[in-house]
């Protein structure tokens, strides 16, 4: 049994390599070859690049357990992570849910493709014109203040909740776009099914609409997520004082200092953190559908 | 049903409410490209200058070009090789494919700064050197990640079953996949072609370590650009290219069916 | 359609005459620079061009450590480079650049003589960078939150700018701020702690850390701050090209000095091209048309100075005798010293999250 399950796998992979070699050839050379040198890096002393003398030591990746800095930022990049996917679900799920059930016609798709078309402007724009709504005397301040019959201070610049604004803005449609994928994929006689068997909207929700949307749900997760927890620019542009997070110690490592093995060793530790996150979780959020 | 009805109604006011926290910045955005103050103080002025500018700012407008064409390659090769390699993970099984998909999280989760680090020290190790070539195999290697992921997560709604009625019927493997298979996953391929050009587009980090003088793309001319003082010209071209790409997707969306309809 | 045609053509023949001119001399420089620094203004690189037939192509670094990386990664393709004086002998050290025969320049003989024979630019009797310009890391003001110009860096401890300060993100810089606050030597920082805890007590005061002087510009122009450390030639433009209300204090404390250097990569194909475009860098012609036009820091060459009408900001302030007695050179700094001064400067940051 155990040696035909063998046979099997190996005659997929025959079948499978054609279709796959093309893209896995590419990451290969583009990304996987480089970053093997990265990894390799992370083991030295020194660059041999600048000439110096180098050894190899595990010295970079102990350097995280031996301050508290780096585990302190770590956490806070997590806990941003799961913060602006939490988010991107609460506020992406509902609109996937609206475009691909209640929405029907050509204004589907025109809202399909308008939801992707603000990534097509430049980020770094995109985070100045949030600056112009969030900080005090700002688009948000005199809107508000100009409808609220008392005065109220908005000065939201330079801070944590500006961090997750502009992130949320950035990942969204990410979310809105996976999970219109498989919802759209639903069929609707399922969900009359249901109500006519006698299910309120809440238990066809649970029961069969968040079950089967469930992958969409996960791959948008995913992609936010795992961007989110490295990421840098937004944080210190928009954070301010409280901008600093894991992403933006290892660019100083590169941009500020030419410590290139401890950003590394820094880098592949995120890796390694968010591998085994997504390794717990994607068995624990099959397990719930 | 009254209920039914009202649940619609909200929910096109929930889609109203987020495009306008979508389009909000862009906006802005927009607006500053007709504002004199270059730090995009108020009051407002009117004044097309920028645009003006712009039309004057010959590397700008050839580093805009440069972006474009890369995007659009990208999208087309991260498409098809992505939209290949998710249906092999979808249909095989291999020894190996845990792994294999795991690999496509690094690409995303090391932070672009380092990857663009590793390749510029990579492609200079073998010969490839810097410039669009380079910048083109950074970004359909980026790319390639977020349409697997994209286009396997429509796969995951497709039944296997409806393949086996093909072949039963006595279709081969690439009448099965164009007229089985390939249209359900359409809009999965859509949305990762979509997600492929704005990775490749606004793209800054990677772009920038392999960019050389003469060879670069917009996002680097406008990072470079901010260090001394940067002008509303890149408020418009972005505006341009916002205002352009709105036309042509809603064209597209006129005539191009995408979806299906059930 | 007309219009680019004409500009083609005349493009064409400038080039075409220039050619025929020069034939002998005609070439490419590539030069590596900050982008928005003098080295790529359009008007500079045309009148070069001009002048000598060859042709300029300018490429940018956004740190000195990226500097370095495109110099190294890619020899033989630079001719000129501009690096900080502080990094020059890292770069030498690694056999990144050549030493350069300064009697094909013209204009070097007007280099002040302290910059000009400065021992971080000068290796066993040979010149491995010509000085171009300085400038000052000091404090700028927001002129509507003041009714005076403070005169003491404490002003960024001032409660009443609570929230309006900013300071650059860098370590380096922050920490020998902080030397400068407590009176100490930034080439030589006996008490560590002593900057810490002034900086410590910073941190509270701080709106944000700016990077670019885009950075501080929009947040002066919105109003947002009051106060914040500058750079005097950033200072200078924000003032006089963008009409800004900025205006730089250099504090009775002292002040962070910088000296930027041209210097020539080893491998450049086109050395007689780098030597003509250091010459014209250091030029008084080009140094007064880049002061009026677009703002810029202090010429290292005497005469380009003295080229400058007498009430001008470089020359009236920066060229006071006073001033000099307060500032202080940033000398090369060890791999060890920045990779301390940045852990330092990233507690600070954690330590206020």
């Amino acid at each position: 049994m155990a040696a035909q399950g063998a046979v099997a796998a190996r005659s997929g992979l025959r079948s499978a390599l054609p279709l796959l070699a093309p893209a896995y050839l590419w990451l290969t050379v583009a990304i996987f070859l480089p970053l093997s040198a990265m990894v390799f890096f992370s083991f030295m002393t020194d660059l041999p690049l600048t000439g110096k003398p180098w050894a190899f030591t595990l010295g970079n990746y102990a350097a995280f357990f031996s301050q508290s800095l780096y585990l302190t930022l770590l956490l806070a990049s997590l806990r941003l992570g799961l913060e602006v996917t939490l988010w991107c679900i609460v506020i992406g799920y509902p609109a996937a849910y609206v475009l691909a059930k209640v929405l029907k016609g050509r204004s589907r798709e025109a809202i399909f493709l308008l939801v992707i078309l603000p990534f097509w402007s430049n980020g770094l724009v995109r985070i100045f014109s949030w600056a112009m709504v969030l900080r005090e005397g700002g688009i948000l301040d005199t809107a508000l203040n100009a409808v609220l019959p008392f005065k109220i201070n908005i000065d939201l610049m330079y801070s944590y909740p500006a961090v997750i604004i502009g992130l949320v803005h950035s990942y969204v449609p990410y979310m809105v776009l996976t999970c219109y994928l498989t919802l759209q994929a639903i069929d609707d006689s399922l969900i009359e099914a249901g109500r006519s068997l006698g299910a309120s909207r809440l238990q066809v929700l649970k029961r069969v609409i968040i079950p089967l949307s469930l992958p969409g749900l996960v791959a948008g997760a995913a992609l936010i997520f795992v961007p989110v927890v490295g990421s840098f620019m937004e944080p210190r542009i928009l954070g301010g004082r409280t901008g600093t997070f894991y992403g933006t110690v290892i660019e100083d490592q590169f941009v500020a200092v030419f410590n290139w093995p401890l950003g590394a060793a820094l880098s592949f530790i995120l890796l390694a953190v968010v591998l085994v996150i997504l390794a717990v979780a994607s068995p624990v959020l099959r397990r719930a559908a | 049903m009254a209920t039914t009805r009202f649940l619609e109604w909200l929910g096109r006011i929930y889609i109203g409410l987020l495009l306008a926290f979508l389009y909000l910045p862009i906006i802005i955005m927009a607006l500053m490209s007709f504002n004199v103050s270059p730090f995009y103080q108020l009051p407002f002025d009117w004044t097309t200058e920028w645009y003006a500018s712009l039309w004057q700012n010959d590397q700008l407008i050839a580093a805009t070009w440069n972006s474009i064409e890369i995007a659009v390659i990208t999208t087309i090769i991260s498409s098809v090789l992505g939209s290949a390699a998710s249906l092999a993970l979808f249909r095989y099984e291999f020894r190996g494919k845990k792994f294999l998909q795991a690999l496509l999280f690094p690409p995303i989760a090391i932070p672009w700064l380092i990857t663009g680090t590793a390749m510029l020290i990579f492609f200079f190790g073998v010969g490839i050197g810097r410039g669009l070539f380079a910048i083109l195999l950074g970004h359909v290697a980026l790319a390639l990640p977020y349409v697997i992921v994209v286009v396997s997560a429509r796969l995951h709604t497709f039944a296997p079953e409806l393949e086996e009625a093909a072949r039963s019927l006595g279709a081969n493997q690439w009448q099965v996949t164009r007229r089985v298979t390939l249209p359900w996953i359409m809009p999965g391929v859509i949305a990762g072609g979509l997600f492929a050009f704005a990775v490749s587009f606004d793209q800054f980090v990677v772009s920038y370590f392999l960019a050389t003088p003469g060879q670069t793309t917009l996002p680097v001319e406008i990072y470079a650009a901010i260090r001394k003082g940067f002008t509303p010209e890149i408020n418009a071209v972005s505006t341009i290219i916002i205002v352009v790409s709105m036309a042509l997707m809603l064209l597209t969306a006129r005539f191009f069916k995408f979806g299906g309809e059930k | 359609m007309r219009m680019p045609d004409l500009t083609a053509l005349l493009t064409a023949t400038a080039v075409f005459t220039s050619a025929l001119a020069f034939t002998a001399q005609a070439g490419e420089v590539h030069v590596l620079n900050w982008k928005g620094y003098g080295a790529d203004e359009p008007w500079a690189v045309e009148a070069f061009e001009k002048a000598t037939g060859n042709k300029v192509v300018n490429d940018f670094f956004n740190s000195e450590q990226e500097m370095l990386t495109k110099i190294r990664t890619n020899p033989g393709l630079y001719d000129v480079v501009m690096i900080n004086a502080a990094f020059n002998d890292q770069a030498m050290a690694e056999k990144l650049i050549q030493p350069i025969d300064t009697s094909k320049l013209a204009n070097y003989a007007d280099i002040s003589k302290d910059k000009a024979g400065s021992p971080m630019l000068d290796h066993d009797g040979k010149v491995y960078g010509v000085p171009w310009v300085w400038g000052l890391t000091a404090l700028a003001i927001n002129e509507k939150s003041f009714d005076k110009p403070p005169t003491s860096i404490a002003e960024m401890w001032d409660p009443a700018h609570k929230g309006r300060v900013v300071i650059r993100d860098d370590a380096v810089e922050a920490v020998q701020f902080g030397a400068i606050a407590t009176g100490q030597n930034i080439n030589d920082i006996k008490d560590m702690d002593a900057v810490k805890t002034k900086l410590t007590s910073l941190m509270p005061q701080i709106k944000t850390f700016w990077s670019s002087e885009n950075d501080w510009n929009q947040m002066v122009a919105s109003n947002q701050i009051d106060i914040g450390t500058y750079w005097s030639g950033s200072a200078d433009r924000a003032k006089t090209h963008f009409k800004l209300p900025v205006s730089l204090v250099i504090p009775q404390e002292g002040a962070v000095a910088w000296l930027d250097a041209f210097s020539i990569p080893v491998g450049s194909k086109n050395v007689a091209g780098a030597e003509a475009f250091i010459n014209y860098m250091i030029d008084p012609k080009f140094y007064v048309e880049w002061v009026t036009k677009v703002g810029a820091p202090v010429s290292a060459n005497t005469k380009a100075v003295e080229a400058l009408p007498e009430d001008a900001f470089n020359r009236k302030v920066m060229g006071d005798p006073e001033v000099a007695k307060r500032i202080q050179f940033q000398a090369p700094i060890t791999d060890a010293q920045r990779e301390a001064y940045l852990a330092l400067w990233q507690q600070l940051k954690v330590d206020v999250k």
